[in-house]
């Protein structure tokens, strides 16, 4: 069977086996929910100020929340199946539409993230490693320190403050420049500029994890016997480093980051609240507070497939970077 | 400089100070300019970025009245009337009203020329159709306020005469298009407007058309040439923005990206900052038609606060001014009774009321304990209660941190609890699960629509939120109310509701704190923002931008 083929096989079983662990998630999520006391109705009729007892009862039964909490879920799970995740009534829009309008913008930043944090991570975890207990290691290691433990939330209004309130050179918030309504290049320009802070922020923080995982590794890596086969070869350094160390003390990297794209969502909360950035986490946040289940429920797939997706295309990763790793 | 501007400089200096009054300083201003040269007429142009917080879930101000989804969708809503400050009503849509048959008639003769953003003309068939089928069937305060509708005639397309089972003087406060949008007959009828499409674009015969809508980033309106103020609206478009941030708020005001932001969007500590800011304005005016009062409100079933004594000895205990200094950095009055004293123009406020606010108020305070017969144990402790902390930010939880610590002076040892929106109104609203809460509500335009139902015994209605928690109420505060509601002779029902007020203060099943002052924040290159009762709420037609 070519490796091609072996891979395609791969990919299909994995999926497969993704669904009833997804719809696990949803079963799980749903019943979770429940446990949060108030409802949509509440959170509504508070924001209107007043409401008739009938206006309640009207929204109760138009939410299906009159219903029985079964008949919720076997309709909630059987649209699922159908790939229709209702219908959300605070927005007065389908769940779908509203996710995939979020969508792109998680995407980028997460995207962004995740390219910034792994390829700088790497960097600086390669020269960390590379002089172990020189100064350059020592300034690594205290700025991966630092940026680990600042809260993010103070990082991104640091930024704003410096980048954007006195220097004047990036836009605070958004993700576009509001009333410009510019298209093409513009606008991709336009949105970079807008991504830099959000994703500098959002960065930071995993980009220290993966600095000191890549020291560790790479240390680990160049005591195994054989780089000293490598070495005792007559390799140069700089060819034992790239070809032989780098490859093997990436692997756990990626791991790290492909079990961490979760995390990424959550941790995209505080940042796209800073930030105003419209994304999914922050849809999550504000659906909680206004009980707005439907929406949550719909999120919680998304993300749930998301990280399912990640996870395989690491491990497909793994195949490319190590060969010897094969797909089964 | 145009008077106004001055005006609204004036107004920033007196706040600041906090000295003076808006109304004093806005007259001092024009006094100061006799004659001076008026504004240039303004011209067409500029994008208002409009912050509003939290964000945004639709646009159906036709089928909901919270407070962001008004802020931005008023924009596209015109309304029969609109009121000025002291809450006197002008015409709108309505060019002129008159009341007949003892207030059971209410004739308005409709503006001629009016369109829809659809080009299509509005006529009384709009209002009837928008009042009888959309607002009195879905929105949540229209069933109340309408209540007395029995029909809406419509002899021509320009008269509306609104037949009433009863006088219903409130009704005449409720017409804004914040509160009484007018949709387009042709495009709701026949449809499910529970779930209309028209909920997420607006259409409406208001001063900015809908454009877009760009979810979690900005809402789009331009300006709408066919609008019925001739050569109105001056501004381009207005932009709705949310941004989750308290902090970022503060910083987007500064740098100029966000230029208004109303309804408490800034924390009031940031406020004074940015006040100080030149190209920055900020005014207290335009919440007339809200009317917030803070209280904080006793579950009357339960001991202890079942005991008038008790209720009476924590309000004697809160010192108001200090909580209005000290917590929300001076925005706000003290507050004496269920009625705002925005009233005090149409004679319905009276300060005539028993008066917790006095120096030896914890020495009254321990005197009525003792009486209730709470004697202090060993360790000095009377009674251990919960208080429960509104959910809507800082300033609450300073506020529940105070209340512990003042009642612990009286010897009432205090449990704070906070929790979210939604638990917090399961708790006080439909579980009666609590014994004292901080609360705020708006009173609105009139205490029909914003008082009655805290004090009602109707109002007593489990699961519904906002109205009666605090389970007391006498048949004679409910004889007062019913009455006022229907007096069309206005001397008449200040009396009445100066009794209301009398007894239900004595009573002190709510003990009123503060009249909620919001500050409005807004880039002064932008004038006449805020120019009624309505503020942020209202439809920014006469607003534009400095050349």
């Amino acid at each position: 069977m070519s490796v091609a083929r072996k891979r395609l096989r791969y990919i299909a079983r994995r999926l497969g086996q993704a669904v009833p662990i997804v719809l696990g998630i949803v079963v799980t999520n749903f019943f979770l929910l429940q446990l949060a006391p108030g409802d949509a109705a509440d959170v509504l009729a508070g924001e209107a100020g007043s409401a008739t007892p009938e206006y309640m009862a009207m929204l109760r039964q138009r939410f299906g929340l009159d219903q029985p909490l079964f008949t919720q879920l076997f309709y909630y799970v059987k649209n699922v199946l159908l790939l229709d995740l209702g219908f959300s009534f605070r927005h007065n829009m389908p769940v779908l539409h509203l996710i995939l309008e979020r969508l792109g913008p998680t995407l980028l930043l997460m995207g962004a993230t995740l390219v910034l944090s792994v390829a700088s991570g790497v960097l600086l975890g390669l020269l960390a490693a590379t002089r172990v207990g020189s100064w350059r290691d020592t300034m690594i290691s205290i700025l991966a320190i630092v940026s680990y433990a600042t809260p993010l939330f103070w990082v991104g209004l640091m930024l704003i403050v410096a980048f954007s309130l006195k220097l004047d050179w990036l836009p605070a918030t958004g993700m576009e420049s509001v009333g410009m309504f510019y298209s093409g290049w513009e606008r991709v320009v336009d949105v970079s500029r807008h991504l830099v802070l959000p994703a500098i922020t959002l960065s930071l923080f995993y980009m220290a994890l993966y600095a000191r995982l890549m020291r560790a590794a790479m240390i680990e890596q160049s005591r195994m016997d054989y780089v000293t086969t490598a070495r005792a070869k007559g390799l140069s350094e700089r060819r034992v480093t790239f070809r032989h160390v780098l490859r093997n003390a990436l692997l756990p990297v990626f791991t790290m980051a492909g079990v961490q794209t979760g995390n990424l969502l959550g941790g995209s909360v505080i940042v796209e609240s800073v930030f105003g950035w419209p994304g999914l986490g922050l849809l999550a946040f504000q659906s909680l507070f206004a009980r707005d289940f439907n929406l949550l429920l719909g999120i919680f797939f998304l993300s749930a497939c998301l990280v399912v997706i990640v996870n395989l295309l690491v491990d497909l990763l793994y195949t490319f970077v190590d060969p010897r790793i094969e797909v089964g | 400089m145009s008077a106004d501007d001055i005006a609204q400089r004036w107004d920033r200096r007196t706040f600041l100070k906090g000295t003076g009054t808006v109304a004093a300083g806005a007259a001092l201003g024009s006094w100061l300019l006799p004659g001076s040269t008026l504004a240039a007429k303004p011209k067409v142009g500029g994008t208002l970025v409009h912050l509003v917080q939290p964000e945004v879930p639709t646009l159906a101000t036709f089928l909901s009245t919270s407070i962001p989804v008004s802020q931005a969708g008023t924009r596209a809503y015109a309304g029969l009337l609109e009121y000025n400050f002291d809450l006197s009503p002008k015409p709108s849509l309505a060019e002129s009203w008159t009341v007949t048959d003892q207030g059971r008639t209410v004739t308005f003769k409709l503006r001629r020329g009016v369109k829809f953003h659809d080009g299509k003309p509005l006529t009384s068939a709009d209002v009837q159709f928008s009042i009888m089928e959309v607002l009195k069937k879905f929105h949540p305060r229209a069933a109340n306020s309408f209540k007395e509708v029995e029909k809406i005639e419509t002899p021509d397309p320009q008269t509306a005469v609104f037949r009433l089972n009863k006088p219903a003087p409130y009704m005449m406060m409720v017409l804004s298009g914040f509160e009484t949008p007018i949709v387009p007959k042709h495009l709701f009828e026949g449809t499910d407007i529970k779930n209309s499409k028209y909920a997420n674009e607006p259409v409406g015969a208001g001063p900015f058309k809908f454009v877009e809508w760009k979810r979690g980033q900005y809402i789009r309106f331009d300006r709408f040439g066919d609008y019925f103020k001739s050569g109105q609206p001056y501004l381009e478009r207005v932009v709705v923005r949310s941004i989750a941030d308290t902090a970022t708020r503060s910083a987007v005001l500064e740098k100029g990206e966000v230029h208004l932001a109303g309804f408490g969007a800034v924390p009031y500590s940031d406020v004074i900052q940015l006040a100080k800011l030149p190209h920055i304005t900020v005014t207290k005016k335009g919440y007339e038609s809200s009317s917030p009062i803070v209280q904080i409100d006793f579950n009357t079933r339960k001991a202890p606060f079942d005991n008038k004594k008790v209720r009476q000895a924590v309000a004697y205990a809160l010192e108001r001014k200090y909580i209005i200094d000290k917590i929300w950095f001076g925005f706000g009055r003290v507050a004496t009774g269920p009625i705002n004293s925005n009233f005090k123009a149409s004679g319905l406020y009276t300060s005539d009321v028993k008066n917790y606010e006095v120096a030896n108020g914890l020495e009254i305070a321990n005197r009525l304990l003792d009486e209730a017969g709470f004697k202090r144990n060993a360790s000095g402790v009377r009674f251990e209660v919960t208080h429960d902390i509104t959910p809507y930010g800082e300033e609450w939880q300073r506020f529940g941190e105070y209340v512990k610590q003042r009642l612990d002076q009286l010897g009432i040892k205090v449990t704070l609890r906070y929790e979210d929106v939604a638990t917090w109104l399961r708790r006080v609203y439909t579980e009666y699960d609590f014994q004292f809460t901080s609360n705020w509500l708006q009173t609105f335009p009139d205490p029909v629509i914003g008082v009655h139902r805290m004090h009602h015994s109707a109002s007593i209605r489990k699961g519904t939120v906002f109205v009666n928690n605090t389970g007391w109420s006498s048949p004679k505060t409910d004889e007062l109310m019913d009455k006022a509601a229907i007096e069309p002779d206005a001397a008449k029902r200040a009396q009445l509701y100066k009794e209301f007020q009398q007894i239900v203060v004595e009573e002190c099943a709510i003990t009123y704190i503060h009249e909620l002052e919001f500050p409005t924040i807004y880039n002064n290159k932008y004038v006449e923002i805020i120019d009624s009762a309505l503020g942020v709420l209202g439809n920014f037609d006469q607003a534009y931008l400095k050349s």
